[in-house]
C-alpha cells in the first residue's frame, strides 16, 4: 500500500502548476505596473501623464489582470497541486491540457483587445460602453476553460471517492471543492449574458438593457469575492497549523464555515446594487440578510485561527493576555505573510459590513472607499496569502531553493505596512466623496481641500506597495531561474489521515441548499426586471461615438 | 483535541457572532420601516431616441419648499447642474428625476448621502430631505466611469437659506 502510494508521479499536474503560476505571476507584474501609472495620474500636484483614453484602457488591465487573471491562474495552480497531493490522485491529463490551452487563450484575447486600446470598459464592463468582440469572446473562453478544470478536478475527487467511500474529505480539498463549487454557482448566468447581451451588442451593434445586464454581472460579482477568499482561508486553515506544529482549533467549524460559504455566497450580488434604481427594496432587503449570513464564515474563521496561533503560542513558552504572540515565527516570510493578510482581512470584513449596510452605502457607493476595501481584501487577504504560498510552492515546483528568505521577509512586511496606509486613507478620503475610477479627481479646481492631504497619504502607501511588489517579482524570477538547485523535494501537502465522514462532507446536500437560496433570492428580482419590460439602449464606444 | 473550557469559548463565540449579525439586520429594517431611511427604487422606463416627451430638464417647485429637479445626464454634463447651477432657496424636501441619454453614469452629491445610480432607459426617483441649516455650494460629481470624458462631468448644487 504504501509502496503503491511512493511510485505515484505528477508530473502533468506540476507542469500544469507551474505553467498557470508564472501566468498568474506575469499578470500581477504587468497589473502592479498599471497600478504605478494610476497612483500618479490620481495624485493631486504629480504632473499628467497619460491621456484619459489610456487611462481607463490600464485601469481596464489593472482590474482584469489582477482580479480575474492573478487570481484565477494562481488559484488553479494551488488546486491541482492540493488535490493530487492531499488525495493522491492523478489527475485526467486529456482535461487539464485543454483547461490550460483554453484559459491561456481566453486571457491572451482578452487582454490582446486591452492593450490595443480596444476595450477601456473596465473590468465590470457594464453595457452600453462596448469593447471590441474579442474581449467579451476572451471572457467567456477563459470562463469554458475553467469549467473544464472544474471537471479535471471533481473528476478527480469522485475517482478517490470510489476507492475511500467512508472516509471524511480532507481539509485543504475541501477548501478547494468549496471554491470551484462557488465558481460554478457564479459563472454559468454570467456566460449566458455575456452570450446573449454583450456579444451581440458588439458584434451587431443590438441594443440592451443595462438594468439586466447589470444584475446578471453582480449575480457573479459577489461569488467572485469568495472564489477570491476561500482559497485563502483554506491556506490559513491548513498551512498556519502546519508551520506551527499544531492540529487546527476546530476542524469542525472550519469545514462548518466552508459549508457556509457555499451555500450563502451566491444569493448576495444585489448589495453592489442598493443605489440602482429599479430593483424593489424588499429584494434588496432579503439579499442584505443572506449578505449578514455570509459573514458569519468569516467570523468563524477569525476566532479558528486566532486560537490555533494562541494555542501555538502558549505551547511555545508565552503566557499573558498577549504574550504568546510574540513566541509565534514572525521571521518566517511564510507565516508572517500569511499571518499579516489575516490580520488585514478582519479589517476588509468590517469595511464590507459597512458596504454591506443597505443605506449606509449611500455614502460609500462608488467612492474611494471601495478601493480601500477590495485592496485589503483581494489585493492583500488573498493576494499576500498567495504570496506568502508561493515561497513554500515554488521550491516544491521548481526545486529550487528562495533566492533570499530575508528579502521575502523584508517583502511580505513592506506590502503589509504599505496596504494599511494606502487604504486607511484611501477609506477616509472615501467618506469625503472622491470618486473612484476617475482620470482627475481635481475636477478643474473645485476639488475640495479635505481631499488632497489623504490623497496624498495613498501615493505614499501606494508606492511602498509597488516597491514589494517589484521586490517580490525580483525574489520569485530569481528563484525559478538562478535559485539554488534542491535536490529531492519534500511535499508540502501530505496525504491526510481521515476520519469518517458526516453530514459536513455530504456536499450534495449543501448544493442543493445553496441553489434553493440563489431561486429565493433571485426569481423575485429577475421577475421584477422582466415582468417591467425591458428598456433597449444602443451601444456606445468609450469615446462617446453612438454603435448602430 | 479540544478541552471542554475550549468548546464552551466556542460556542460562546458563535452565540456573540449571531447576535451582532442579528442585531445589524434589525437596525437596518427598523430605519426603513421606522424612519423612512429606504435605497432608491421607483423607476419609470423611457426611450431614450424620444427624451423630451418623457422628462423636461430643469427645476419645478411643486409646493413651497418642496423641489422637483428634472436632470438629464449626457456625455459629459449634467443639464440641469453643469449646464446651469442648480439653485434652491429654503428646501424642505428635494425629488430628483433623473436619467441617462447614453451611458450608466453617477449623480453623487459631495458631502451629502445623494448617490444613485442613473441608467439610460430608465428614469430613477429620489427623495432627499436635507438638514435644516444646510447651504452653501456642493459639488456634483458622475461617480461612475461614462467612457473617456467622465471625470470631466461635474456640477454644482447651491442650497440658499
Ligand atoms: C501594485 C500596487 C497597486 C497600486 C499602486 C494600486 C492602485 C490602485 C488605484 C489607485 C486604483 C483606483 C483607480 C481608480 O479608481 O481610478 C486601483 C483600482 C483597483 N485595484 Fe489596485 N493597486 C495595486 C495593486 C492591486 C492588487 C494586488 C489588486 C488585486 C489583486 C488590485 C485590484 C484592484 C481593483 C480590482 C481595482 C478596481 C478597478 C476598477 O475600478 O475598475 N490592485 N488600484
Ligand atoms: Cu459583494
Ligand atoms: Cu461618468
Amino acid at each position: 500500500m504504501s509502496t503503491m502510494q511512493k511510485t505515484i508521479e505528477f508530473r502533468v499536474e506540476d507542469k500544469f502548476s507551474k505553467i498557470t503560476l508564472a501566468v498568474g505571476l506575469i499578470a500581477l507584474l504587468l497589473g502592479g505596473f498599471f497600478g504605478l501609472i494610476q497612483l500618479i495620474e490620481r495624485t493631486p500636484y504629480m504632473p499628467s501623464i497619460v491621456p484619459p483614453k489610456t487611462y481607463y484602457t490600464i485601469l481596464t488591465g489593472h482590474g482584469v489582470l489582477l482580479a480575474l487573471v492573478w487570481t484565477t491562474f494562481f488559484i488553479m495552480s494551488l488546486a491541482v497541486y492540493i488535490v493530487s497531493r492531499e488525495l493522491r490522485v492523478n489527475i485526467n491529463k486529456t482535461l487539464l491540457l485543454l483547461a490550460c490551452i483554453l484559459a491561456i487563450a481566453g486571457t491572451f484575447s482578452a487582454a490582446l483587445a486591452i492593450l490595443l486600446g480596444k476595450a477601456a470598459v473596465l473590468y465590470t464592463f457594464y453595457p452600453p460602453l462596448t469593447a471590441h468582440p474579442l474581449f467579451y469572446l476572451g471572457l467567456v473562453v477563459l470562463i469554458i476553460g475553467s469549467w473544464i478544470f472544474a471537471v479535471a478536478i471533481f473528476h478527480a475527487y469522485l475517482a478517490w471517492r470510489k476507492n475511500k467511500p467512508s472516509t471524511s474529505i480532507p481539509l485543504a480539498t475541501m477548501g478547494v471543492l468549496t471554491t470551484l463549487i462557488i465558481w460554478l454557482e457564479a459563472t454559468p448566468p454570467l456566460a449566458f449574458m455575456v452570450l446573449k447581451n454583450l456579444v451581440p451588442m458588439s458584434l451587431h451593434y443590438t441594443p440592451v438593457d443595462v438594468l439586466e445586464s447589470r444584475t446578471y454581472f453582480w449575480y457573479f460579482g459577489h461569488p467572485l469575492v469568495y472564489f477570491w477568499i476561500v482559497p485563502a482561508v483554506t491556506l490559513w486553515y491548513y498551512a498556519l497549523p502546519k508551520i506551527l506544529g499544531v492540529p487546527l482549533f476546530s476542524e469542525k467549524m472550519a469545514k462548518i464555515a466552508l459549508i457556509l460559504f457555499i451555500v450563502a455566497s451566491t444569493p448576495v450580488g444585489l448589495h453592489h446594487q442598493f443605489v440602482d434604481p429599479g430593483i424593489s427594496n424588499i429584494y434588496k432587503l432579503v439579499q442584505t440578510i443572506f449578505t449578514f449570513i455570509v459573514a458569519t464564515p468569516s467570523l468563524l474563521t477569525a476566532f479558528n485561527i486566532v486560537a490555533t496561533l494562541e494555542r501555538a503560542g502558549r505551547l511555545r513558552g508565552g503566557n499573558g493576555v498577549l504574550g504568546w504572540l510574540k513566541k509565534l515565527p514572525w521571521g518566517d516570510p511564510v507565516f508572517a505573510g500569511m499571518t499579516l493578510a489575516f490580520i488585514l482581512f478582519g479589517f476588509g470584513g468590517i469595511s464590507g459590513v459597512v458596504n454591506a449596510s443597505f443605506i449606509l452605502n449611500y455614502v460609500v457607493h462608488n467612492t474611494l472607499w471601495v478601493v480601500g476595501h477590495f485592496h485589503i481584501t483581494v489585493g492583500t487577504a488573498t493576494t499576500l496569502t498567495f504570496i506568502a504560498a508561493s515561497y513554500l510552492l515554488i521550491p516544491v515546483l521548481f526545486k529550487r531553493e528562495v533566492a533570499s528568505m530575508r528579502l521575502a521577509r523584508a517583502q511580505v512586511y513592506l506590502w503589509f505596512v504599505a496596504i494599511a496606509i494606502m487604504s486607511t486613507a484611501m477609506h477616509i478620503v472615501g467618506l469625503y466623496g472622491v470618486p473612484r475610477r476617475t482620470y482627475d479627481v481635481t475636477y478643474g479646481g473645485q476639488i475640495p481641500s479635505s481631499w488632497i492631504p489623504l490623497l496624498l497619504a495613498v501615493a505614499v502607501g501606494g508606492i511602498v506597495l509597488v516597491a514589494s511588489g517589484a521586490l517580490y517579482q525580483a525574489i520569485v524570477w530569481r528563484t525559478i531561474f538562478g535559485g539554488k538547485r534542491l535536490e529531492d523535494h519534500i511535499d508540502v501537502v501530505n496525504e491526510a489521515t481521515l476520519a469518517s465522514p458526516t453530514i459536513l462532507d455530504n456536499l450534495r446536500i449543501w448544493i442543493i441548499v445553496a441553489v434553493i437560496l440563489i431561486a429565493v433570492a433571485y426569481i423575485p428580482t429577475f421577475l421584477e426586471i422582466y415582468s417591467r419590460g425591458l428598456s433597449l439602449v444602443p451601444p456606445l464606444t468609450p469615446e462617446g461615438q453612438i454603435l448602430g | 483535541m479540544m478541552s471542554q473550557e475550549e468548546v464552551r469559548l466556542e460556542y460562546l463565540w458563535v452565540i456573540v457572532v449571531v447576535s451582532m449579525l442579528s442585531a445589524f439586520i434589525v437596525s437596518l429594517v427598523y430605519v426603513g420601516v421606522a424612519k423612512g431611511f429606504w435605497t432608491p427604487e421607483e423607476v419609470v422606463t423611457c426611450d431614450v431616441k424620444k427624451l423630451d416627451e418623457f422628462i423636461e430638464p430643469g427645476i419645478r417647485e411643486l409646493e413651497p419648499g418642496v423641489y422637483e429637479v428634472n436632470i438629464v445626464a449626457r456625455r459629459w454634463f449634467f443639464e440641469p447642474g453643469s449646464t446651469q447651477p442648480i439653485v434652491l432657496e429654503n428646501p424642505r424636501k428635494i425629488i430628483f428625476r433623473i436619467t441617462s441619454a447614453d451611458y450608466i453614469h453617477g449623480f453623487e452629491i459631495v458631502g451629502t448621502p445623494v448617490n444613485v445610480m442613473i441608467f439610460p432607459g430608465y428614469i430613477a426617483e429620489v427623495e432627499w430631505i436635507p438638514p435644516k441649516n444646510l447651504q452653501g455650494e456642493f459639488l456634483v460629481l458622475c461617480n461612475e466611469y461614462c467612457g473617456i470624458g467622465h471625470s470631466n462631468m461635474r456640477g454644482i448644487l447651491i442650497i440658499k437659506r
